[in-house]
């Protein structure tokens, strides 16, 4: 029986009260992920996609008093978007999601790369935020994408390592450069529906693309082991424009320029790549000509071409 | 009387100097204003253009008028220099010119990249003058090409085979390892045996042996040591000496495309002076006037 004027009861009801209310809250947050579960899988609308991806990602499901014992973790969410971005541009079927049976974790493959890569995300625990996508056997973080701050950041060096030399000698040219393809194109609706800043880095095959290399001041003698290597496949490295640095012309108007950036002060040696299309990057060279990729990987300490140092490092 | 004879006959001929380097200085003043290169050549060597173009015996006196604008070379070497250059353009596709001071021209040897500074060329004179140095080299690796070497191939083959010889004493280490235990183990043993006076000298010769092996061995581990640091000085010595070849083949290829062989291209620096006047002439005929 409860007596209303019994200090010691209306502890108890009011202890009741704010279990009650302590649930209703956190069923409200389960609802609340339910909806935005339903809009990240289901909506057609890329704007409402790309919200509700970026409350997931850092959404915190379980309170005090509400638990979900079986729960995907928020890099999940991440494929999730990815796959739902692509599928939204008519690309879905370019990545393919797979869980594993009782276990709520998901990896994505690149569809035409199939078994030779399985690809999921990992959090970023630093105050950064953001996550990277990354190759799980081989842990090479291909990208990094954050939603709060709307930044995407390709990694040379990863791709490099996985898709220039471990994938080398088991997959055709063609098909890394489909499979990468997708990532690519990922990145650019982020950029062109969204305004990210994205940094394609060796991807990005605009002309005006200067790909820095790690050695500021580049040593003479990797540029003359182009040069050698070069006459013996029958190119020639020329002197670069006003005497600064070197090129090669590869094809019909493809050309790679390799030069100080920086004639006035601390020197910067960067290579471009120009094409009358902007069709081709540092990358595409690296897959299309062997001696190009030898010199490269033979000199990869002071050629590899710098990615964004606050991320990756 | 005479004395006023002589003082005006003497003012007459130093008149007549004085004439002569008016006349030769307004005509070369005309040629430059008309735009007569050929005259200009004709006037600033008079005997060699008679010689070497008109083909005549009959040389005119040396005359010294030349003299007069000695010091005015860079100006005419710069001014000559553009039709000179837009000609050798034509004949000698490869050679690449920079006027580093007025009137003052280097040659370098092609577009490619580290190309060679190969000497510098005399616009008065019509004339190649070649680092004798580079010269020599591309001489050379002609030379070689009936025996298909090129210039560097013997020294390259020989640091190539010394690197070799040095990676392999890198990768004998473990046997070396493996020979030094035993021997260090033969050694305890022949410090152990018994030593009955009459085995005495057998013994103390065994294991001298055993050291000078032991010390042999160390030898090789020290050079070992440092084989690393000697093949990468190798490789950069490699890399200059194909660089250099590289360039000397495409010197080589250039020199062919224009002129066929070594031969031809020294035959037409012989008888430049002669062929680029020539073909002044040619122009000048259809052209503007024609003198003589």
């Amino acid at each position: 029986m409860i007596n209303d004027n019994d200090p010691a009861t209306l502890t108890i009801s009011g202890r009741l009260l704010n279990y009650n209310e302590a649930i209703k809250s956190g069923l409200a947050t389960g609802l609340k992920f339910t909806q935005l579960m339903d809009q990240l899988i289901k909506t057609h609308d890329a704007d409402e996609l790309v919200a509700a991806a970026t409350e997931l990602a850092d959404f915190q499901l379980d309170s005090d008093y509400v638990t979900f014992p079986h729960q995907y973790s928020n890099a999940d969410y991440y494929l999730l978007f990815m796959s739902r971005m692509l599928e939204l541009h008519d690309q879905g079927k370019h990545v393919m999601l797979q869980s594993r049976d009782h276990q709520e974790e998901l990896t994505q493959q690149l569809t035409p790369l199939g078994d030779r890569g399985t690809f999921n995300f990992r959090v970023e625990t630093s105050a950064n935020g953001g996550v990277f996508y990354r190759e799980k056997a081989t842990g090479q973080s291909l990208f990094y994408l954050n939603l709060d701050r709307k930044m995407f950041r390709f990694n040379s060096h990863a791709l490099t390592q996985l898709f220039i030399i471990d994938l080398h000698e088991t997959v055709p040219a063609d098909t890394v450069k489909s499979s990468v393809q997708v990532l690519v194109d990922f990145a650019r609706y982020l950029k062109e529906d969204y305004g990210y800043s994205v940094d394609f880095n060796i991807l990005d095959a605009a002309n005006r693309q200067n790909y820095a290399v790690r050695s500021a001041d580049l040593p003479a003698g990797v540029v003359d082991r182009l040069f050698v290597a070069a006459a013996k496949h029958d190119y020639m490295l020329t002197n670069g424009a006003n005497g600064n640095g070197a090129r090669i012309e590869l094809d019909k108007g493809v050309t790679v320029d390799i030069f100080n950036n920086q004639l006035e002060g601390q020197p910067e040696w960067v290579l471009t790549v120009h094409d009358d299309e902007q069709k081709i990057s540092w990358f595409d060279i690296l897959l299309r000509y062997p001696f190009m990729r030898d010199w490269y990987l033979e000199n990869l300490n002071d050629l590899e071409v710098v990615s964004d140092p606050l991320i990756f490092s | 009387m005479e004395n006023q004879e002589q003082q005006a006959s003497a003012a007459d001929v130093l008149t007549q100097a004085i004439a002569n380097k008016l006349d030769y200085l307004s005509t070369l003043q005309a040629a430059v204003q008309h735009g007569d290169d050929r005259q200009v050549y004709e006037l600033l060597d008079q005997v060699r253009y008679h010689k070497e173009v008109k083909k005549t015996r009959a040389t005119k006196t040396v005359n010294h008028l030349a003299e007069l604008v000695d010091n005015i070379h860079p100006q005419i070497s710069h001014y000559l220099s553009d039709r000179l250059i837009d000609y050798l353009g034509h004949i000698y596709p490869f050679f690449y010119y920079d006027e580093y001071t007025t009137g003052l021209f280097h040659i370098y040897f092609g577009n490619w990249w580290d190309r060679r500074l190969f000497g510098d060329l005399d616009v008065i004179n019509v004339k190649f003058e070649f680092d004798q140095t580079e010269y020599q080299k591309l001489q050379q690796s002609f030379n070689l090409e009936s025996q298909h070497q090129r210039l560097n191939t013997a020294q390259i083959e020989k640091i190539s085979a010394q690197s070799e010889d040095l990676q392999k004493l890198m990768d004998a280490q473990p046997v070396r390892d493996n020979q030094k235990t035993k021997l260090r183990e033969q050694l305890k043993e022949n410090s152990q045996k018994s030593s009955l006076p009459w085995d005495s000298g057998k013994l103390k010769d065994e294991r001298q042996g055993i050291i000078d092996q032991l010390t042999q061995l160390a030898d090789q581990d020290e050079k070992a040591l440092n084989a690393h640091k000697l093949i990468k000085k190798n490789d950069d010595q490699i890399l200059v000496l194909s660089k250099e070849d590289t360039i000397l083949n495409y010197e080589k290829q250039s020199i062919r495309d224009a002129f066929d062989d070594f031969e031809h291209f020294e035959a037409h620096n012989q008888s430049l002076y002669a062929d680029y006047l020539n073909s002044l002439i040619g122009k000048s005929e259809g052209g503007v006037k024609a003198d003589d």
